[in-house]
């Protein structure tokens, strides 16, 4: 008892001393992101910067690994310890501004000379929208596209990257050449948000998104993608590797073709012993609908925040940097106003030139709150339908049902 | 009040103090999070009324929900397969390992230690091995068995719906091979020679001398073994993630790794809890059973 007498007095006694000295006063941010759990990132970098360049705020960052920073967010959030400011990936972000989790920003930023609604992508802008509500500002961006090694291509006597999916295929047939080893085509239909990711966007240039999956177009280019698996002009690994570990088979000469995005770009230009190029993603019919799907994360302020004219500062600072993150860290800004720098690597220069040209038709997963289940009915369907264990429009009505139990209709 | 203290030192209410400690122990450790869970699945479980404890019931609606899901009865099946095949593989061959080194042969202990590596190492690292072993294009096994003409195409161990299960349980059994052979082979040198020369003298074969000497006398060590095995065999979750992530298509799917997903991947505690709490109803009544079946056996 008198030992919580006394703890109790001196937190009296510093909260007095700190009361009483305003021009001390310091306000403490927390931050979180993964930045800086195996590599040095951009939040990590920015966290610090402003930390030193502020003498009234001091931040505490924190890196979280990637697979734990929504549940760890949660927990934190349910039991009033939540961070300040914290770095989501944009299809989690909803979970957490729908249920009133994030602070509203849109007077701040209306208000702001820094951050402008405008300067954004339209389709990372509308992840971390609500309701008509900006609850947020994108982090950075990326997107998918079909990588294509030129020195195969023309030894098949191919000059053009497909244009349709059926193309892919075609081109993929003529390519595959298994006394060598080489596959036409990789991919990444993992069972998991990667999958989702590369398929999102085929039922999107069909007409739908992700409250409509049951398409037509989607279940002729999933009947494509099993020929390919089928046939042998794919490996059927593709159903269980990721999108890194899918391009490292590109890389080493093993694919003819690649679905990937721009954060390869730096390794393949060390790996690849070969001439490379990059395509924007096939569309289901020649001059069809273009979609492709959208990466990145964002920043936000949570809504239990003490400090958020200091919070918005720091955003305001972060998205100052955004000319540098491209040259930094090898991230596009989600942003229109920013030319990009010139590396003098030529083939990195050509590829960056496509991946912004196919940023312009990225849409985002969701918002939605329940995004995780929704993205699980996507790829299972997809599984489904390239094993064989279901037909494509089958397993595409199925999960149709499930997503349509989610959405409530 | 010096009663008491005496009554604490010995007697009836040292008794007390021992059992009170193991109680409060059991049932802060095991028992309140087994309650915790069973409450969960029967709430609406949102992820912002994570830390309270009062929720919205629901019934028996995420039981329902858990059954109607449409990968239900693949996870079914493919629990069923998992826990069936992976305990007889680690049985029937940690049983013939531990006869095998019951001969004695110069160096025998030592290599019986040698097997256990396999059980020392986590999980996750020999989920990592076997799945480069297992790997398609350029996996050990798939380059083994082509250059042995087994196979002339290559087999996705990992993607195909048809192995991925068992890619899993060949892991598994190879994982718990050493451990079911240890239980075994101290079950094994606990049997007293006599016996086998006795037999031998009336002229009984070695087949014989198996099934009427060393089975019957190695009852509760073989229903332990087998009950720590249904135990493990459910436990096992490491090596899912780590080879096939339970894909393609959820064919690889079993239950205690499809209750993680529902907490874990989307979020969905109460569905995740059910599918635990239904779990653990299997388990209690393979018990059940296991407890009825050894309790007129004479423990020797």
């Amino acid at each position: 008892m008198k030992l919580h007498l006394a703890a109790l007095m001196a937190a009296a006694s510093i909260g007095a001393m700190t009361l009483a000295s305003p021009a001390f006063a310091q306000v403490t941010l927390k931050i979180w992101s993964i930045d800086g759990v195996d590599r040095v990132g951009i939040a990590d970098t920015f966290s610090k910067e402003f930390d030193e360049a502020n003498d009234d705020i001091v931040v505490e960052y924190r890196a979280v690994p990637f697979d734990d920073l929504v549940q760890e967010t949660l927990r934190a959030f349910a039991t009033g310890n939540a961070p300040d400011i914290v770095s989501f990936d944009n299809p989690d972000f909803a979970l957490f501004s729908s249920r009133g989790a994030m602070l509203d920003i849109t007077d701040r930023v209306a208000n702001s000379s820094v951050i402008k609604e405008a300067n954004y992508f339209e389709g990372p802008l509308n992840s971390v929208k609500w309701d008509g509500k900006l609850f947020g500002i994108p982090k950075y961006t990326d997107t998918i596209g079909v990588f294509y090694n030129k020195d195969l291509f023309a030894k098949a006597g191919i000059t053009e990257p497909p244009k349709t999916w059926a193309q892919l295929a075609e081109y993929a047939e003529k390519l595959t050449d298994p006394a060598n080893n080489v596959y036409g085509v990789t991919f990444s239909a993992r069972a998991g948000e990667e999958g989702t990711f590369q398929f999102l966007p085929i039922i999107q240039m069909s007409g739908g998104g992700y409250d409509k999956v049951n398409t037509e177009g989607a279940a002729q280019v999933l009947d494509l993608w099993k020929g390919l698996i089928d046939k042998g002009y794919a490996s059927r690994d593709v159903l269980s590797l990721g999108q890194w570990d899918s391009t490292g088979v590109f890389n080493s000469g093993n694919a003819a073709m690649a679905i990937s995005g721009p954060w390869e770009v730096d390794r393949m230009s060390e790996d690849a012993k070969f001439d490379w190029g990059v395509a924007l993603l096939p569309t289901i019919t020649e001059g069809g609908e273009r979609s492709s799907a959208l990466g990145g994360f964002d920043w936000g302020i949570m809504s239990t925040t003490q400090h958020p004219d200091e919070a918005f500062r720091a955003l305001e600072y972060f998205a100052a940097q955004d000319n540098r993150i491209f040259e930094e860290f090898g991230s596009i800004p989600a942003r229109s106003d920013i030319d990009l720098p010139v590396t003098g690597n030529e083939k990195k220069d050509a590829a960056l030139k496509v991946f912004l040209d196919q940023l312009q038709y990225a849409q985002p997963r969701g918002p939605h709150p329940e995004w995780q289940k929704i993205s699980k009915a996507i790829y299972d369907a997809e599984q489904a339908a390239l094993t064989g264990q279901m037909s494509s429009m089958d397993a595409l009505n199925q999960a149709q049902a499930t997503i349509d139990g989610i959405l409530g209709k | 009040m010096g009663r008491f203290f005496a009554g604490l030192r010995d007697g009836v209410g040292f008794d007390i103090l021992l059992v009170t400690v193991a109680m409060i122990f059991l049932v802060a450790m095991a028992g309140l999070p087994l309650i915790y869970n069973v409450l969960m699945s029967f709430q609406q479980v949102d992820m912002f009324t994570l830390g309270s404890f009062i929720r919205p019931f629901a019934g028996i609606q995420n039981y329902i929900d858990v059954v109607r899901a449409p990968e239900f009865w693949l996870v079914t099946r493919n629990t069923v397969i998992f826990v069936f095949f992976s305990m007889a593989g680690q049985f029937v061959l940690g049983f013939a390992l531990a006869l095998f080194f019951a001969q004695n042969f110069p160096g025998a202990s030592t290599i019986r230690g040698l097997f256990l590596v396999s059980w020392v190492m986590p999980g996750l690292v020999v989920g990592a091995i076997w799945s480069w072993i297992l790997a398609g294009d350029f996996g050990v096994l798939n380059t083994i068995l082509r250059n042995l003409g087994i196979i002339q195409s290559t087999v996705f161990w990992k993607s195909d719906p048809a192995f991925s299960i068992w890619a899993v349980v060949i892991a598994n059994i190879w994982l718990g091979l050493a451990f079911n052979m240890l239980l075994l082979s101290v079950g094994l040198a606990a049997i007293p020679r006599d016996l086998y020369e006795a037999a031998e003298l009336d002229g009984a074969n070695a087949f014989q001398r198996f099934w009427t000497i060393t089975l019957p006398m190695m009852r509760s060590t073989i229903g332990a073994v087998l009950s720590l095995g249904l135990i493990g065999t459910l436990q096992q979750f490491d090596l899912f993630p780590a080879i096939t992530e339970g894909g393609p298509a959820n064919t690889s799917t079993v239950a205690q790794y499809w209750s993680w997903q529902m907490s874990f991947q989307l979020y969905d505690f109460a569905k995740g809890a059910t599918i635990s709490v239904m779990m653990l109803v299997l388990v209690l009544f393979a018990s059940i059973i296991y407890v009825r079946s050894t309790r007129h056996e004479v423990r020797g």
